[in-house]
């Protein structure tokens, strides 16, 4: 182990193990850790953090944030395409100790197969305009998308706030994503 | 004032022997970064414990009463009952669990561990008592059982029991962290089918669905008024396969309607393995039917 390895790394700036099988993933990764402005650093030396490509490094014992991958109980687990940001956050917030997940991993809990009304079934295309809603678009972008006139944009986006309930577009937006997280089978 | 006193000191030691007694009937199963989650021993080799919250390895250490440790390997995972058992390399003794029922209002006493060999104790209601359901991952669940006790995420999958000490359940957690008890008799039915083949062999397609409402232009055609929609298809499995695409609305599986699709739910059971099935669905305004062959779920599906 080096000498500069074992100083502490300046405060905001870390010590970054990147550990990915795939070569070209691994040089990947190394920049994306290297231009949020931390140090890589080889898998044997000091690290304040481990960033792995899906599978966890054997016998790792610093924590360590996973990118994809079946290891949930790891301090960090993002998805495997997380960008860098997501990335860098992720980094720090390991680093002092917190634990980090994709809001989709909170929700887990064993549930039932939920049926919704029949009346409060979204047609196909209202799931476009929702689509469209959770992008932040307006109604007049919607009508150019989805070629149809505003009056009849409108009148999907007054559907979909009252068969999800909602008085506004954040909240439809919101409502429907819940509905789909518990709603989705898979067969 | 004596006798109030009396009584809720009697009904305290009654709880905590029943904490006392029920000991016995769980150990600490390490996981990974000094957490744990509990197990229920069901019998003298037999663990039970909750299958989302387990990690996919083989081997375990786990705690038992006192500290001692003792190692067991994986026998069966069944993510549609959350039921996961594992096989201890020497027997423990293990106090017989009697099955109970739970009543809506009834008191019930959750056990789990504390991760060094300890147990610890919630007391609530049963919140509601149900009758049978599946699970979105196609299980059948013999009651619903929805407690109202908070719990640690180390005392899942600790047993749950009623007054009398009988045995309501397995305590988990469902959606948003409300704490439900897989049922004595779920657990009952699903060990023996583990322990013979490891797991619960179910159909499988290869696609995420979602309900929607079939469009007004195309309820005549399609004959009914809602559907469900493929959001995603699932590489190489057998509706990718068949060519089922994101966006299709599937109405129906060899006849039997997809808005019952608990019904659908129940057709994919170990029978239906290698069964050729006829899909009818919309795709781009037209109502056509696709056959696909049924294979088996994928244990990480």
């Amino acid at each position: 182990m080096s000498e500069a390895a074992r100083k502490p790394a300046p405060v905001g700036r870390l010590r970054v193990a990147v550990h990915a099988v795939d070569l070209p993933r691994r040089s990947a990764l190394s920049r994306v850790v290297a231009e949020a402005g931390h140090v890589v650093v080889g898998a044997q030396d000091a690290a304040d953090v481990v960033l792995a490509d899906r599978d966890r490094p054997a016998g790792e014992t610093r924590p360590v944030v996973i990118l994809g991958g079946s290891d949930h109980d790891l301090p960090g687990v993002l998805s495997r395409d997380a960008g860098a940001s997501q990335i860098d956050a992720a980094i720090r917030a390991v680093a002092a100790g917190l634990v980090v997940r994709l809001p989709e991993a909170m929700d887990t809990g064993f549930g039932a197969m939920r049926e919704t009304d029949a009346r409060a079934l979204l047609t196909p295309r209202e799931l476009e305009v929702l689509a469209a809603l959770a992008e932040g678009m307006t109604n007049k972008a919607i009508a150019r998308r989805l070629n149809i006139s505003l009056h009849t944009v409108k009148f999907h986006v007054e559907s979909l706030f009252r068969k999800l309930g909602a008085r506004t577009r954040t909240e439809a937006v919101a409502k429907a994503s819940e509905r789909r997280r518990y709603e989705t089978i898979t067969l | 004032m004596t006798d109030q006193a009396d009584l809720l000191a009697q009904f305290s030691s009654a709880l905590a022997a029943r904490a006392e007694a029920a000991k016995n009937a769980i150990v600490a199963i390490r996981l990974a970064h000094g957490r744990h989650i509990t197990g229920t021993v069901w019998r003298s080799d037999i663990v039970v414990t909750s299958e989302q919250s387990l990690p996919r390895n083989d081997d375990f250490e786990l705690v038992a009463a006192g500290g001692s440790v003792v190692t067991a390997r994986i026998a069966g995972r069944d993510p549609s009952t959350n039921i996961a058992i594992l096989r201890l390399a020497e027997q423990m003794a293990s106090p017989s669990i009697a099955a109970g029922e739970a009543h809506t209002g009834a008191i019930a006493l959750a056990i789990g561990t504390d991760g060094t060999g300890g147990e610890s104790a919630r007391l609530g209601l049963v919140n509601l008592v149900g009758p049978e359901w599946h699970s979105s991952r196609g299980g059948l669940i013999d009651r619903r059982i929805v407690l109202d006790i908070s719990l640690a995420q180390r005392e899942e999958g600790g047993p749950v029991f009623d007054a009398v000490g009988a045995c309501l359940g397995m305590s988990t957690f469902g959606p948003r962290g409300r704490v439900i008890a897989i049922p004595t008799a779920t657990i009952e039915r699903i060990v023996p089918l583990l322990l013979k083949d490891g797991r619960i062999a179910r159909g499988w397609l290869g696609v995420a669905l979602q309900a929607v409402a079939v469009p007004d232009a195309l309820r005549e055609t399609a004959d009914q008024s809602s559907g469900l929609m493929v959001m995603s298809v699932v590489e190489d499995g057998p509706a990718a396969r068949a060519g089922i695409l994101a966006g299709d609305i599937i109405l129906s599986v060899d006849g039997i309607s997809a808005h019952r699709f608990r019904k659908i739910a129940g057709y994919f059971g170990s029978d239906s393995i290698g069964r050729k099935a006829d899909l009818r669905l919309i795709r781009s305004g037209k109502v056509i039917t696709v056959q696909t062959t049924i294979a088996e779920r994928p244990a990480h599906e």
